[in-house]
């Protein structure tokens, strides 16, 4: 294939059309200069019908591509080309008859060339017009076209162009098969002439533009007819080249069409308000539907309703209240109104709402809506809106009217539709809010359960004389239960377990206290019962009343192979004696801290000295590992425990640990199922 | 779940727990004793025979008026306890400050 280079059609089709004018121009002027001087041109006449049709065909072509290519189509701009070629065609030829009138009779004015010249002319403008035209109608016709409306302006455009080759077959002559086809196009230029889907589109003042427009074609689609009409003398103008199937049909086409639309245009005028209400709000309707999606905020569609409403309702004046989280009205968007003279109307209206009974059809969407007749010197009616989100009433809009009973049922019912639409907006707005607030404390806990992670050691403190290890997990993303350990030298470790009263962000920020008051009282070389009274103390002063923290101490030393033990109000240590092979809590008095915040405490502690042998296993934990219930409320209990170290006791401690832990979760039937913090912490004397 | 009856008995005002005591319910506990006190109750009795089961926010709810106890001279005493309870109560050493007794009788009579 070879590659054409971007052909132009506008100006190619402009320049042959052009050319095959001037070509015409050519051919019927030698013809006349024959006829005149009686010598035969040998010009058959023929070639002229031939360069006419062509000349045809290539206005066809150079419109369909301008106006196709002129993407803002816009009815009135279609319109206007039309009117305006066609005004173009009449001042034309007035001017030329103007020329004529003033030539008087003079021999130039009986010039035949100069008045075929101008004849051609004519032609030339009112074929331009009339093609234009109806390629013009053609993009009206097929507005919101469907495949029936297609059709027929396929079939049409087929016989449009049977008709120019009409010629060739009836010789120009005024007979039946002429008036035949004629008839034939122009009904069916009738039938088409019904497609005017297009004006309701127009706002009222493009109507009364497009009647203007559609005028000055008709004048000029009737003026150019007459006119054409004149050139039947057979001297003057040896060929004609208008009487013309083509050209006579689509002056019907041209001329019913603008009639049709002008007439309907006109009939339209006084609906066309409805129809532009009934599309501003579709737009207002998309605009609410939109405003969810964008991130505008409630201000922002409340104002879009308000906007909305207003122009749905003609309403003379209208305000938003907002009702507050205090309780206060807050008076939002006050069109049209003062301030004061909304005091008034408010006033007035909550009394009258009060006294009205409610509707009684409760299920009807816009039950809620309220007109009520207002006794003002200014308004008399009025519209009360309740805006409503989840059943709950969040605020109201009042439209206002100077006439009485001024809303009606259409107002309201399209009112009651935006205010749905742009509730649904509000409520999507909270939601998303919430959700993002939401999302905001999810982090925040995570922050704190990884803070939380952190306090809890990461490395035991132990020497070759005992292994340990622990466990710990939190009902909620953080949990009040505690463990630590503290090397005060080679020999002598601390271990610590707590529990907070109550659980959760409470429990965790008082444990996190516990760790404070451990980390820097363990320091001082305390023994355990002076550590649990000077943490009592510490504690009084930082704990909520109904708070308490249970702990148990132990302080081991591996020189002398002891272990020193002191409780408060902790869940007693399960202690495992490897000599009698049993297991066995280690009971022992001891008041929980903070419970009493006096020096009265220190008469609660207890502590006591035990010497351990080798394979005494330790198992301290925390009461949500007791108190963990199963399916049928069963607790998994002290007993169960005990018994289970005597089973696992030959173990590591870390497999101790997860012996028990496993246990525990078998027992309660999965890990997820414990409502309370759990910690366990396993020693084991080598 | 937990139902708190409250009747009047001998003098004592008798606070009757039924169920449990945990952290979502003992706002309940709570008030219940704040209504006493602050009727002027001088003499509170706490009927813990069909309690089942207390956590420490339970527990947390007697210790935090054992001070308003001493203070205004109110006798705060509790009856009744299973087995389980009371143990929860000894283990946190409660016991050593609140008057705990077997049954009715021996609690009026102390």
């Amino acid at each position: 294939m070879i590659k054409l280079p971007q052909i132009n059609f506008g100006k190619l089709s402009l320049l042959l059309a052009i050319l095959v004018w001037l070509g015409l121009l050519f051919v019927d002027l030698v013809r006349l200069f024959g006829i005149i001087n009686e010598m035969e041109s040998g010009i058959a006449i023929e070639f002229t019908w031939i360069l006419e049709i062509l000349f045809f065909l290539m206005v066809y072509v150079y419109y369909s591509y301008s106006i196709s290519k002129n993407s803002k189509n816009e009815f009135l701009n279609l319109i206007w080309r039309a009117a305006s070629t066609g005004l173009f065609a009449v001042v034309f030829s007035l001017l030329i008859f103007l020329f004529y009138g003033s030539l008087g009779d003079s021999r130039l004015s009986q010039e035949p060339f100069l008045r075929n010249f101008f004849y051609h002319i004519s032609f030339a403008l009112t074929s331009i017009f009339l093609i234009s035209s109806a390629l013009l109608w053609k993009h009206l016709i097929l507005y919101q076209k469907n495949k029936r409306v297609v059709k027929q302006w396929q079939a049409y455009e087929f016989a449009m162009l049977g008709a120019m080759f009409f010629i060739f077959f009836n010789q120009n002559t005024l007979d039946y098969s002429f008036l035949f086809g004629l008839v034939l196009l122009i009904g069916l230029g009738l039938v088409l002439s019904g497609n005017l889907k297009w004006i309701p589109y127009l706002t009222f003042k493009e109507k009364w533009k497009s009647l203007l427009f559609l005028f000055i074609i008709l004048l000029s689609c009737g003026f150019l007819f007459i006119q054409l009409q004149g050139f039947t003398d057979k001297v003057i103008y040896p060929v004609n080249l208008t009487d013309n199937l083509f050209l006579i049909s689509l002056f019907g086409f041209i001329f019913s069409y603008s009639l049709f639309s002008f007439l309907v245009t006109l009939f339209n005028l006084p609906t066309s308000s409805v129809f532009e209400q009934k599309l501003v709000e579709a737009i207002s309707f998309q605009r609410l539907s939109q405003s969810i999606k964008a991130e505008e905020n409630e201000e922002q569609v409340l104002d879009i309703l308000m906007d909305s409403c207003m122009s749905a309702s003609y309403a003379d004046g209208a305000w938003l209240e907002m009702d507050r989280e205090d309780q206060q009205v807050e008076y939002l968007f006050e069109r049209f109104i003062e301030s004061d003279t909304r005091q008034e109307l408010s006033e007035i209206i909550n009394e009258s709402v009060d006294s009205q009974t409610a509707p009684k059809d409760n299920f009807s969407s816009n039950a809620n809506l309220r007109e009520v007749q207002i006794n003002h010197p200014r308004f008399e009616s009025a519209l009360v809106v309740p805006l409503i989100i989840n059943k709950s009433t969040f605020g109201r809009m009042i439209f206002i009217k100077e006439v009485k009973d001024g809303f009606n049922n259409e107002m309201i019912n399209i009112i009651s539709t935006f205010v749905n639409q742009a509730c649904i907006a509000v409520e999507n707005h909270r939601l998303l809010n919430q959700a993002i607030l939401n999302e905001r404390y999810q982090e925040e806990l995570k922050i704190a359960q990884r803070v939380q992670k952190a306090l809890l050691p990461a490395k035991l403190d132990h020497n070759d004389s005992f292994e340990i290890s622990a466990y710990s997990n939190a009902a909620d993303e953080v949990g009040g239960d505690y463990y630590d350990t503290f090397k005060l030298d080679e020999d002598r470790f601390v271990l610590i377990i707590g529990d907070v009263s109550g659980k959760g962000t409470s429990a965790a920020f008082h444990m996190a206290q516990m760790k404070g008051i451990f980390q820097s009282l363990i320091q001082l070389n305390l023994s355990p019962s002076d550590f649990l009274i000077k943490a009592n103390s510490a504690l009084s002063k930082c704990l909520e009343r109904n708070h308490f923290i249970t702990v148990s101490i132990f302080l081991i030393n591996t020189a002398q192979k002891t272990f020193c033990h002191a409780r408060a109000g902790h869940v007693p240590t399960l202690h495992y004696d490897a000599i009698s092979a049993k297991s066995d809590y280690l009971g022992l008095d001891g008041l929980g801290l903070g419970i009493l915040r006096n020096k009265l405490y220190e008469k609660h502690v207890d502590e006591k000295t035990f010497t351990y042998q080798s394979g005494d296993t330790l198992v301290l934990f925390t009461d949500g590992v007791v108190e963990a219930k199963n399916h049928q409320g069963k607790q998994f209990g002290f007993e169960r425990l005990r018994t289970l170290l005597e089973v696992y006791n030959k173990h590591s401690s870390k497999e101790i640990q997860t012996k028990l832990i496993d246990s525990l979760h078998h027992f309660v039937g999965g890990d997820g199922q414990i409502d309370d913090d759990y910690s366990m912490m396993v020693v084991k004397f080598n | 779940m937990l139902n708190i009856k409250g009747l009047e008995e001998n003098g004592y005002h008798i606070l009757a727990l039924e169920g449990e005591v945990d952290a979502s319910n003992s706002v309940i506990l709570d008030e219940a004793i704040q209504g006493l006190i602050s009727e002027g109750s001088l003499a509170i009795l706490i009927d813990g025979r069909e309690l089942a089961y207390i956590s420490s926010a339970g527990l947390g709810v007697f210790m935090s008026y054992l001070e308003d106890f001493q203070e205004k001279n109110i006798a705060f005493k509790i009856y009744g306890l299973t087995e389980k309870v009371y143990e929860v109560f000894k283990i946190l050493g409660l016991h050593q400050l609140i008057e705990i007794f077997p049954d009715k009788q021996t609690a009026f009579s102390s």
